[in-house]
């Protein structure tokens, strides 16, 4: 554990949700400044006080150059620090990450963190999104499909490791059972799966089918934390600690992805499956002088089922190439497993390109005040946030208590 | 918020402004269409493709091969690279076969798309060609070849030797 363990607390956290089919459609800008306001509110701070505000990359449906600058003219704040946080999905984490170093070295008091997304309901997604995920040069003229980028993946690590399909769709399966508990789950009103329904769903993009993707959160999310330095949120009730984080990104486009080798986590040679996620996780893990077994509950943004399975060897929930075995022995069940993706997860949560809203559900749950299923006695648990196919991840460990 | 009645009700003249509540429809542009967009440090591949003729960067310092797109040599930090043919023999390194695709390239599913590993060490995400995707296999070998796909672009792709398994 080092001195930055449980030295800034997340004194406040926000959200704002937009659905399709709402009588308003709101926009991200919307929906972020809407989560803002309730994160301040919380924190007992007003715009005044904001050292710091730090967004994570521009919404997709909201592109505008220097878009934490179209923030912070909204929230008429006027920081110290304004930037944009932009490892894909990782740089919603990674606003905090940025917001304790800033906070820790007494450069401000108070750091505005700001994501959030609504690309459902402004942009048409199978089209629109291998664009975001694909080099337009390279790969894009070839047809990969987001799923069919994932897909490469996923294609060597059941080559290299002999996981199966039908452990992988355990995960889909559990997913969908803390989805029913979860009253904005995309998929709450779809009923229980089987394992049998995941492996007969249609093909999108071999071997991934449909039940093993990610649905899109059929709507938009704004997410706004406060962090502050612990002894300032002596007043708020029940800060979170920030005990650990880590972060790591090796690559932007899949097809390049072969050509890194010598870092971590490819030092030994070019690799397609191992992540940066395992280096995170041991950043986190180290920062914080506690493991995975002490982890509570856990949260992950893998967008495909495979990638969930990927992420609980990485995280280090089992060894390297046992997750499937991991899985189909009821690792993550519903009933007596690892808490593992308790608002359905991006399969049956939804997906909504980035945010902190798998942060607040872990902060809700140590709170003692989650939407879905609690989970008892939750005072430690671990969020890990990706972005590009598996290219940026960041980790975050977050306490009810302030780490000894 | 107003509603749409709100907002047209007092315009002079009887003129509506258009609502905006929903936005506008956005239609994508080329940049959305996927059109390769070669560029000074990646011309001459296109132009070797244009003669059929297959080329990687290569870094001429420490003999080391690289993606098309480098720019720097990752071996010893050299901005000094050339374009040499390369072999255009691989194998499949990793492949998914494409069966929901956007409207361009709907027309072609099933399609495979994947890594080929090029036998200089190189790999390329690219289009697979088999007589029969259900065939296909990681590591099967694969050859260059040069097709015009479905966005209407020369490309190279790479052609599954079914008889050399």
């Amino acid at each position: 554990m080092n001195d930055l363990s449980g030295s800034c607390v997340i004194s406040g956290i926000g959200r704002s949700i937009s659905k399709r089919g709402d009588p308003e459609r709101k926009t991200p800008l919307q929906l972020v400044i809407e989560a803002a306001g309730q994160a301040m509110k919380q924190a007992g701070i007003d715009r005044k006080q904001i050292g710091a505000l730090l967004t994570a990359r521009m919404p997709r449906s909201y592109c505008s150059l220097q878009y934490n600058q179209a923030v912070l003219n909204e929230l008429k704040v006027a920081p110290m620090i304004s930037t944009e946080v932009t490892s894909h999905g990782a740089g919603a984490l990674g606003t905090i990450e940025l917001a304790v170093s800033l906070l820790q070295n007494g450069l401000i008091d108070y750091a505005l963190c700001v994501t959030g997304e609504a690309s459902p309901l402004w942009i048409e997604m199978i089209a629109g999104s291998a664009n975001w995920e694909a080099d337009l040069q390279f790969e894009h003229p070839y047809g990969p499909t987001t799923p069919a980028l994932y897909a490469q993946i996923a294609c060597r690590y059941m080559h290299e490791y002999g996981v199966t399909a039908e452990q992988i769709a355990r995960v889909a399966v559990e997913n969908r059972r803390w989805a029913l508990d979860h009253p904005h789950a995309a998929m709450r009103h779809k009923g229980p799966i089987t394992v049998d329904d995941v492996l007969s769903s249609k093909m999108i993009s071999s071997p991934l089918r449909l039940l093993d993707c990610a649905a899109w959160f059929p709507g938009g999310i704004g997410s706004a934390a406060v962090v502050t330095r612990a002894e300032r949120a002596a007043d708020v009730d029940q800060p979170i600690y920030i005990s650990g984080f880590g972060q790591c990104s090796v690559h932007e486009w899949i097809g390049e992805r072969m050509e890194l080798h010598g870092v971590e986590p490819v030092m030994d040679g070019p690799d397609m499956v191992r992540t940066g996620a395992s280096v995170a996780a041991r950043q986190a893990y180290d920062m914080a002088g506690l493991g995975p077994a002490d982890m509570q509950i856990v949260e992950t943004s893998a967008p495909f089922a495979y990638a969930n399975v990927l992420m609980l060897e990485e995280l280090g929930f089992c060894g390297i190439g046992e997750g499937g075995e991991f899985v189909a022995a009821g690792g993550i069940d519903y009933d007596g497993g690892l808490p593992f993706n308790t608002t359905g997860g991006y399969l049956s949560f939804g997906q909504s390109g980035q945010g902190l809203y798998l942060l607040k559900e872990v902060m809700d749950q140590i709170r003692g005040t989650p939407e879905g299923r609690p989970v008892p006695g939750v005072r430690t648990g671990l969020v890990h946030g990706h972005g590009g196919p598996l290219a940026c991840h960041s980790v975050m460990i977050v306490t009810g208590e302030k780490p000894q | 918020m107003t509603t749409t009645e709100d907002k047209t009700d007092n315009i002079p003249g009887g003129a509506r402004a258009p609502d905006w509540s929903s936005g506008v429809e956005l239609r994508a542009g080329d940049m959305f269409i996927g059109v390769y967009q070669p560029s000074p440090e990646t011309d001459g591949y296109w132009r070797g493709v244009e003669k059929g003729r297959f080329l990687l960067k290569f870094c001429p310092a420490c003999e080391t091969w690289h993606h098309p797109r480098r720019i720097m040599c990752h071996g010893c930090q050299s901005v000094e690279l050339t374009w040499k043919q390369a072999s255009g023999e691989g194998s499949v390194y990793s492949f998914s076969e494409v069966h929901r695709a956007p409207d361009v390239f709907a027309a072609a599913t099933p399609y495979v798309v994947g890594v080929a590993r090029l036998r200089e060490g190189v790999h390329l995400f690219t289009r697979f060609i088999a007589s029969d995707n259900d065939k296909m296999v990681v590591d099967a070998p694969v050859r260059v070849d040069f097709r015009v796909l479905e966005g209407g672009v020369l490309l190279p792709v790479f052609v599954v030797d079914e008889g050399g398994q």
